[in-house]
């Protein structure tokens, strides 16, 4: 068994783990943000993606040793408060980004990347970023509205900023 | 008689209610789930495809660190899973909980180890180690039905669990008297729905009241109830069954697995709730497998390429057990009904076997055997206007049904409501802008490029009950779901429904029938699904069913207890019942809006002030309702698709340029959800046209295991669609809805055979028949194409 401490979700976390404990169970049990989901646990579909130092991470294929010291985002840290969602979460929304829901949290996760790194992409780009995120209900088209929306919107934000 | 009442969300693009607690990440899948004292279950499968259990031997699993129980066959031979079709000759397959002599497909449960968390009990599970002695294995289902395969169940003549014929009186003088024939050969890989969320379940057992609770991934709560009662010999009222949010279903969360029946057992035996979690792995050879159809179809037809008769011969391969509470004759049952389609064909011959074979058992995929019935009429279409070369535009044109043929009586006894054929096939050549699309193919093969379009018209059988699951010879006949409306004290409705939401947005559409029944504002208004204890009796989330269904329970209610609150408003405005108007959250005297009264004061006055109620009025805002739309064949939406496909001819890649869809499903709900759940079927058509494909070795050993070896489309398989609605409302259904949340699917694998066809068709004849189109199946086709090219 190790100590470990990670930072998930801004806030400090202690744990004694097992090494063999997957950075996905860590979060989904030991810390109970059960917003990450668990797919394929082979590193395919992407549902588990969660931020390791803001870089998109498959949860799946990470030890939760080695997130030690490290800070970790999921996706209960978009939305700002219970009333607000993050306007990558309210494009979602708005386009029915989203159908059952299961892909969602890990989906968030690759586009909140995408719109820290790049924020000027059209179509073709968006679906190449999110090549690595499997969708099994929507077919991607109201998807690929969503993230359109939501960094365009962020775009305006930074500008009016 | 449904009364008119003003319609304020239905029809609107209204966000989804449930997507807030989705996006936030606070959904509530079964693995999330934690009972307190759970244990972890994992099971222990078998390597081979067919073979006699010799021995289990359990090793040192029993003692393992944090091991509790290690079940095999015997523990659970009390219980099995057994479901008899009414088809006379059906021959009956017992699924045994855990196997006890005999395996039948590899990945059959062969013991289960129950342990503190997943990683010991994995541990453990590996100690195990069962000495299986290897049979011969029955793959191939022609094989199957060879004189000579090895019979796969105790006491059956062979592997075909049962032969049907169906015939119209007139089929031999039309067939013999057509001018022209055609006969093809099709094939529909085995292959699945694969949602992101993999099976789940937790089990518990109250031994104080004796009940079983059992969390599972399920689309069919009821169902699993009633599978549940039988396969353990428990009375219903002592099982309750959850579905709580479930990560998409497409079918394969609609059957009753054993891995259900064993928690709950396990449970039982242990005293303490038991969880299992499926792994992908598990997913690809224990999760039912789907749409593995092989047919062979003649079309007889004049001169002019209209079809005077259609004859079909279909054989699917169903896998090792007879699944409940389906059987393994409803792929078969619905083929054989549906083949004949959109079109005008009055006589019909067809045969039909569902055969057993040592791959995993069968269940329902979206739009169950509707999209290889597609593929098979579309591709006969495309091969008839070849033979008689004309567009295949035109040949669908002079064979489609027209809006005067309805109601039609097809010949397979279906009874058609209503549609817009013609409009659509028209709309989608406008959409899709066939015209500039035949420019662009000539310049494309100018330039040597290989181009094609392809173009589908079909109907969707939707909301179909009893009558035809009747026909299918199904043990329980589904046909009414039922929904519960309840206005609580502080004025919000709580309706409850048989149904259930893995994604399709019935939180919200139901919300929005609800609220206008009922003159209430959206965040008034509270769905709830997924518990059998919510509402007695309902069959579940399948077939395309939901909307209508549960749309016309939920109108019966709703205007139950709007008739209650109009006789309480009455009464307290002292004005007569019958000028009583809902709307906007008030009940007013019709003409004098002044004179209201907010429903949320005449819920508190029904519930808390009984002395004030009319006489006759009990203090209760609830009615519990069915619908099971009548005359019980399904509603029919009907659909168009044009799309454009590129093929790299040095790799036979086939990349989906463009794809065009106008579909029908008369008054929409929601067109953005709907819109959802056509973009949602044709990307897993684009998958079973494209790559989808369950694969064996020679021994049955799976192939597919990952999804490295098992593609699904992502985003960049996938293109932009463009999307166009008709609404033509059934007038079988109450609102004139029709269900749509499988035609999608349905029809991508013939219009992207049809399209590889077309970009090959310049440089010689290739008739593509199966299905999916890998890169490999393609160089196939480019090198036949040119060879029959150069030939002539």
């Amino acid at each position: 068994m190790r100590d470990i401490t990670v930072t998930i979700n801004g806030r400090p976390m202690s744990a004694t783990v097992d090494p063999r404990l997957l950075l996905s169970d860590f979060i989904r049990q030991d810390a109970g943000l059960t917003g990450t989901h668990v797919g394929c646990e082979h590193g395919y579909c992407g549902s588990c993606t969660v931020h390791v130092d803001g870089a998109s991470t498959r949860s799946c294929l990470t030890l939760a040793v080695q997130v030690a010291g490290r800070k970790v985002d999921t996706v209960e840290s978009l939305a700002p408060d219970d009333e607000t969602l993050h306007p990558i979460q309210q494009a979602f929304e708005d386009c029915h980004g989203l159908q059952c829901g299961f892909c969602t949290p890990g989906l968030l996760m690759s586009v909140a990347e995408l719109a820290n790194t790049n924020l000027v992409c059209d179509r073709a780009k968006i679906r190449e970023h999110l090549a690595g995120n499997i969708c099994r209900c929507t077919g991607y088209h109201q998807i690929i509205d969503a993230v359109e929306q939501a960094l365009a919107e962020i775009r305006e934000v930074q500008i009016d900023g | 008689m449904v009364e008119s009442q003003a319609r304020r969300f239905f029809g609107s693009r209204v966000s989804r209610i449930e997507d807030d607690r989705l996006l936030r990440g606070r959904g509530r899948y079964v693995a999330d789930i934690e009972l307190p004292r759970e244990l972890a279950a994992k099971f222990v499968r078998s390597y081979e495809a067919h073979a006699s259990v010799a021995e289990i031997e359990l090793g040192d699993a029993v003692e393992a660190e944090g091991v509790h129980a290690v079940f095999t066959g015997a523990d659970f031979a009390d219980s099995e899973i057994r479901c008899v079709s009414s088809y006379e000759g059906f021959q009956v397959s017992a699924q045994p909980i855990l196997a006890l002599d005999r395996v039948r497909f590899a990945g059959e449960a062969l013991a289960m180890v129950i342990a503190d968390d997943e990683y010991l009990a994995e541990d453990a599970a590996e100690m195990v180690f069962a000495d299986l002695a290897p049979l011969p294995v029955v793959l191939d289902l022609d094989a199957a039905l060879a004189s000579d395969a090895e019979v796969l169940h105790d006491g059956w003549t062979d592997n075909a669990y049962v032969r049907r014929a169906v015939k119209t009186d007139g089929f031999d003088k039309a067939a013999a008297g057509a001018p022209h024939r055609l006969t093809i050969d099709l094939r529909n890989a085995r292959h699945g729905a694969i949602p992101m969320e993999n099976r789940a379940c937790v089990a518990d057992y109250d031994r104080g009241s004796n009940r079983f609770t059992l969390h599972t991934t399920t689309q069919v709560p009821h169902l699993i109830r009633a599978g549940l009662a039988l396969a353990m010999d428990v009375p219903e009222s002592q099982i309750r069954v959850i579905a709580p949010d479930v990560g998409g279903g497409f079918g394969v969360k609609a059957q009753l697995y054993t891995e259900e029946v064993a928690c709950c057992l396990a449970a039982r035996e242990l005293g303490r709730p038991i969880k299992w979690v499926e792994d992908r792995r598990e997913h690809f050879v224990a999760s039912h497998h789907s749409r593995e159809h092989r047919h062979r179809v003649t079309g007889y037809f004049d001169d002019l390429g209209r079809i005077l008769a259609l004859e079909a011969d279909i054989r699917v391969d169903m896998g090792a057990y007879s699944v409940f509470p389906w059987t393994a004759t409803m792929d078969n049952g619905m083929a054989m009904g549906i083949l004949p389609g959109p079109y005008k064909i009055r006589e019909y011959s067809a045969t039909g076997t569902p055969v057993c074979t040592n791959k995993t058992p069968y269940g329902a995929y979206r739009g169950v055997a509707r999209p290889a019935a597609c593929f098979s009429i579309e591709r006969l279409i495309d091969q008839i206007a070849r033979h008689r070369g004309l567009d295949r535009a035109e040949v669908r044109r002079r064979n489609l049904l027209g809006a005067d043929d309805y109601p039609w009586h097809s010949p397979s006894g279906l009874v058609y409501d209503s549609g817009s054929l013609a409009e659509s096939l028209e709309s989608v050549l406008q959409l899709g802008e066939y015209d500039v699309l035949l420019t662009e193919q000539a310049e494309a093969r100018a330039q040597g490029r290989l181009f094609g379009i392809g173009l589908v018209a079909f109907t969707e059988q939707t909301a179909h009950t009893h009558q035809e699951f009747k026909q299918r010879g199904v043990p329980i006949v589904f046909g009414y779901e039922t929904a519960k409306v309840r206005l609580d004290a502080s004025g919000t409705a709580v309706v409850s429904a048989s149904i259930h939401d893995h994604g399709q947005g019935l939180e919200t559409t139901l919300a929005q029938i609800a609220a206008d029944r009922l003159g209430l504002d959206l965040d008034k208004v509270r769905v709830e699904y997924g518990d059998t204890n919510q509402v007695a009796y309902g069959a579940g989330t399948f077939a395309s069913r939901s909307a209508v269904l549960a749309g016309g329970a939920v109108t019966r209610a709703a205007d139950d207890v709007a008739a209650t609150l109009k006789e309480v408003a009455a009464h307290e405005l002292e004005a007569a019942v019958e000028d009583m108007v809902i709307e906007r959250g008030r009940l007013s005297v019709r003409g004098s809006p002044v004179v209201s009264i907010d429903i949320s004061e005449l819920c508190r006055l029904t519930y808390q002030r009984p002395e004030r109620l009319p006489e006759g009025i009990e203090p209760s805002l609830e009615s519990s309702r069915t619908y099971d739309a009548a005359p019980g064949t399904g509603a029919y939406t009907n659909a168009a698709h044009l799309s454009t496909v590129e093929i790299d001819p040095m790799t036979g890649k086939t990349a989906v340029l463009t794809y065009a869809i106008v579909e029908d499903c008369g008054p929409m709900i929601n067109p953005m959800i709907v819109e959802g759940q056509i973009f949602g079927g044709v990307a897993q058509g684009i998958g079973t046209a494209l790559f989808e494909e369950f694969l064996y070795d020679e021994n049955g050993q799976p192939q597919s295991l990952t999804f490295s070896d098992y593609l699904i489309p992502t985003s960049t398989d996938v293109p932009d669609f463009a999307v166009a609605h008709l609404e033509t409302p059934s007038p079988f259904t109450i609102g004139g809805i029709k269900g749509m949340g499988e035609g999608g699917a349905i029809a991508p694998g013939a219009v992207i055979a049809s399209a590889i066809e077309d970009a090959l068709s310049h440089l010689g004849e290739t008739v593509v028949t199966d299905l999916p189109l890998t890169p490999e199946r393609v160089l196939t086709h480019i090198d036949q194409a040119i060879a029959q090219g150069e030939g002539q």
